[in-house]
């Protein structure tokens, strides 16, 4: 329902975009809670403030803010990548072996990388051309991928990657850990693609209304195929760095990441039923949710509790991030 | 009635349809349609609800392939096999249901499949600039930056009106645009209507409502079964003839209404304020429709949905059948015999996947399953019941209702609520989009309604409407009644002043 004012008086000429401040609104509150996490560790853990703590922090983040981001372009379509860990887990499983055999570096990630375009290629046809639920087609290709790379493993762990590649996610560049710096290179054009260009409009618009985004000569089928292109993408990227990282290629690596990535998304504001998201959001989300991993990990708590308080924190922001969005209406 | 401008007159087509049939699965919406549009005229297209007119619109625009036929453009024939293809021959319609981005900004709809680009990126706030100047050169009371899903839906089809006319279009097609619209938006349309049109545009005008043809059009065509049955022109035919064509059988009369004497008081409201509303006072007596006119967001809407326990409100008191009652909920309000026919079919109305016989019985399963399990054979003789009352054009109570007419889908959202029987009914724009044939069913159910001791509240923008139909007339503004009024003791004019508030 429409306010009377808008209707039947002039308006004032202000800017006035509302789902615009709602996603800023929530910002600001997911970094305020951030920044209250922090000093809560930092005072009641000896070790939360250290360099290599807060380091590790931002390695273990940058996985997670990869994906989220990746994820949130394909919910912002109103649709859902259950695909990701599986793409995590067979990407690093391939760099891996490619790396081993002898490939150069730059050749296996470019391989790498082509291998998750297409697995998002593999999602996005099954979703437009064989038009499978979102939820069916991911949820398909996540169980078989992750098949595939025990299969093509046999099982195995894969060793021997070159020193050079398992260093750099331990490096820094100016101070800072090479990994967070992929999350800032990835993160800007993202988010130019999402809120700057056409395409990301395009985003937008098949969540909120595929029919009139087709009437309006918009090609649906391809926005939808980047959407599950870039998460897929991203997935892959992170499937490189996750190699780097653990410095082998187990098949079984980045399994649960889905739900992680989707988490972070929607505690980064973004709307299940689409069309509502931002870049921003699921960095901070991502980053919370890293957070309250490393600071129970400190803190000694009970592994097992971190589900449920990761449970119930989604519980609580969504709750609060809908209720506002309700009374603003 | 004012006439339209001259034009260059031209006989030569710029769009041709022959032998053109589109079947759906089980429906066949038309049957070999030969029709010709003329170089800028403004032709009207008018039939029954589910006569084939949406359709047409639809395989014009591209949306729909057709299943068979040709169709030439300036003498050439063309695929027009995607939107894309209709909107690069300069093709564009304002749809019967409003179909826009609800999430993004009036300026992101307008220009959406077209943006202004820098370098790859969009200029937002020029295209910001650029939608106000075209909504306020129309003369459209609209914010370019304003979130469409804050907007009414007759404010959101003057979007998709604004949309329509910004893209450099030669053929431009509106289907029932005028059926959310108030009064005087519906005056800034036709002047934007004749003004494409004195720039050349080629304009197809579909609607129900019959005097807006015969002063708009030059000349009309009639569907009616699927089937072109006649192209007049109009200044040589009347509305008699048109309606014979269109439902070949005669309708006695357009605007239906029956005395029936008021019995006790139903409804008493006094001081309800709440959301979007404040200090209203009424009531209805059983056998009473009590009108309710005003300009969209004038708050008439907002009161009902208080009113039915959508929302909370804030002062005032409600009495029902003399009793002072709370309504928290739409349930409460359902359990007291009060029924919503609502204003937006498809968000509030309807469950589109599901199908018609479903949608039928959706207030009243939990009465005809006192065991727990649905009684079918009720379920069943219910929708019959209703599908055969209000005549709805379906081809089974089981197709869901997204496949229906516009107007049939109406008519299910008036047919649920009869079904239940309930006491107090709200009408919240039942006719719109609806034919005049089956406006006068609705309007007989109406009296058999008020006959069985019911009072109805009824909403409308269109004013011949309300104001034949009311025995009491309170008229709404800026979110509160300004003037009351007993059957037809004002003059329409006066009414309408009193709505715009001037
Ligand atoms: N997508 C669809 N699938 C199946 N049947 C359809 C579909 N769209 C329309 N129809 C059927 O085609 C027929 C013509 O419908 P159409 O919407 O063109 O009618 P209309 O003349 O626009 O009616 P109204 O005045 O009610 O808007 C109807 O019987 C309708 O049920
Ligand atoms: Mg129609």
């Amino acid at each position: 329902m429409s306010d009377i004012s808008t209707a039947a008086i002039p308006a004032p000429k202000r800017p006035a975009l509302k789902s615009h401040r709602f996603g800023f609104l929530l910002n600001l509150t997911l970094l305020a809670l951030l920044v209250v996490l922090w000093l809560a560790l930092s005072v009641s853990t000896r070790s939360f403030a250290t360099f290599g703590n807060f380091e590790n922090l931002l390695r273990q983040d940058s996985m997670w803010s990869i994906m989220a981001v990746g994820q949130t372009f394909v919910i912002i379509t109103a649709g859902i990548d259950l695909s990701v860990g599986a793409v995590v887990g067979l990407t690093s499983t391939v760099i891996a072996m490619l790396l081993a055999g002898g490939v150069p570096i730059w050749a296996s990630i470019v391989i790498t990388l082509l291998i998750g375009g297409l697995l998002g290629a593999i999602n996005a046809f099954g979703i437009v051309n064989l038009r499978l639920p979102p939820f069916i087609m991911t949820l398909a290709t996540m169980t078989a991928l992750r098949s595939f790379g025990l299969l093509i493993t046999d099982g195995q762990t894969i060793g021997g990657l070159p020193l050079k590649f398992i260093l750099f996610s331990s490096h820094r560049t100016l101070g800072i850990p090479n990994l967070f710096i992929i999350v800032i290179l990835i993160a800007v054009p993202c988010y130019f693609l999402l809120h700057r260009s056409r395409w990301g409009r395009y985003l937008f618009a098949v969540g909120s209304n595929p029919e009139a985004a087709r009437l309006s000569g918009v090609s649906v089928n391809r926005t939808i195929y980047l959407a599950y292109i870039v998460s897929a993408l991203l997935a892959s990227v992170v499937g490189v760095l996750v190699a780097s990282r653990i410095g082998i290629g187990i098949a079984t690596t980045g399994q649960g990441w889905e739900l992680q990535s989707i988490a972070s998304s929607v505690i980064g504001g973004t709307s299940l039923f689409g069309a509502v998201g931002t870049v921003i959001g699921p960095l901070l989300g991502a980053m919370l949710l890293t957070t309250i991993n490393n600071g129970a990990n400190l803190m000694n708590v009970n592994p097992f509790w971190q589900g449920i308080i990761t449970g119930l924190l989604i519980i609580v922001i969504v709750y609060f991030d809908q209720l506002r969005r309700r009374k603003t209406r | 009635m004012d006439n339209p401008a001259p034009r260059p007159p031209t006989d030569a087509p710029i769009l041709e349809l022959r032998q053109v049939d589109k079947r759906f699965l089980g429906t066949h919406a038309l049957k070999q349609v030969d029709l010709a549009f003329r170089q800028g005229e403004i032709h009207a297209i008018v039939g029954e609800n589910g006569a084939g007119k949406s359709t047409l619109i639809k395989i014009l625009t591209g949306a729909h392939v057709r299943s068979a036929g040709t169709i030439l453009w300036q003498g050439r024939e063309v695929a027009l096999a995607s939107p894309l293809d209709a909107i690069s021959l300069g093709i564009n319609a304002v749809h019967q249901e409003v179909v826009l981005c609800s999430h993004l900004t009036v300026a992101a709809n307008i220009f959406l499949g077209d943006e202004r680009t820098n370098a790859g990126l969009l200029r937002d706030r020029a295209m910001v600039a650029e939608a106000q100047r075209l909504l306020d050169d129309l003369g459209f009371d609209l914010r370019a930056d304003a979130v469409l899903g804050d907007l009414a839906i007759g404010q959101q089809q003057l979007v998709a009106t604004a949309r329509a006319a910004a893209r450099g279009v030669k053929f431009l097609i509106f289907d029932e645009p005028t059926a959310y619209l108030t009064r005087q938006d519906t005056d800034k349309l036709f002047r934007l209507i004749r003004r494409l049109n004195g720039e050349g545009v080629t304009i197809v005008y579909i609607s129900h409502r019959m005097e807006e043809i015969f002063q708009l059009a030059d000349r009309v065509s009639v569907l009616r079964d699927g089937q072109k049955v006649a192209t007049h022109v109009v200044a040589e035919t009347n509305e008699r003839e048109l309606i014979r064509d269109m439902v070949a059988r005669t309708i006695e009369e357009v605007h239906y209404k029956e005395a029936i004497p008021a019995g006790d008081v139903l409804l008493e409201v006094t001081g309800l304020s709440g959301p979007g509303f404040r200090d209203v006072s009424l009531t209805v007596r059983r056998g009473e429709v009590v009108g309710l006119y005003g300009l969209v967001g004038a708050g008439r809407s907002e009161f009902v949905q208080c009113l039915f326990g959508r929302t909370k409100r804030s002062a005032g008191q409600v009495k029902l059948r003399g009793e002072p009652v709370t309504i928290h909920h739409e349930s409460d309000a359902i359990a007291r015999g009060i029924a919503l026919v609502p204003e937006s079919r498809r968000d509030q109305g309807l469950c589109l996947n599901m199908g018609v016989g479903f949608n039928l019985n959706l207030p009243v399963f939990g009465r005809i399953s006192p065991t727990g399990l649905v009684d079918t054979g009720a379920e069943r003789r219910g929708a019959a019941k209703q599908i055969a009352d209000l005549r709805i054009v379906a081809a089974s109570a089981g197709v869901p209702a997204a496949t229906l007419s516009g107007g049939n889908q109406q008519k299910i959202v008036v047919g649920k609520w009869l079904n239940h029987g309930a006491e107090l009914f709200i009408f919240d724009e039942p006719t719109v989009g609806v034919d005049v044939g089956t406006k006068v069913e609705i309007y007989k159910v109406f009296a058999s309604l008020l006959k069985a001791g019911a009072g109805i509240i009824l909403i409308s923008s269109y004013l011949p409407e309300v104001y034949d139909l009311s025995d009491r007339l309170h008229v709404f503004s800026r979110g509160t009644i300004v003037a009351s009024h007993d059957a037809k003791s004002a003059h329409p004019e006066t009414i309408l002043t009193e709505a715009i508030g001037v």
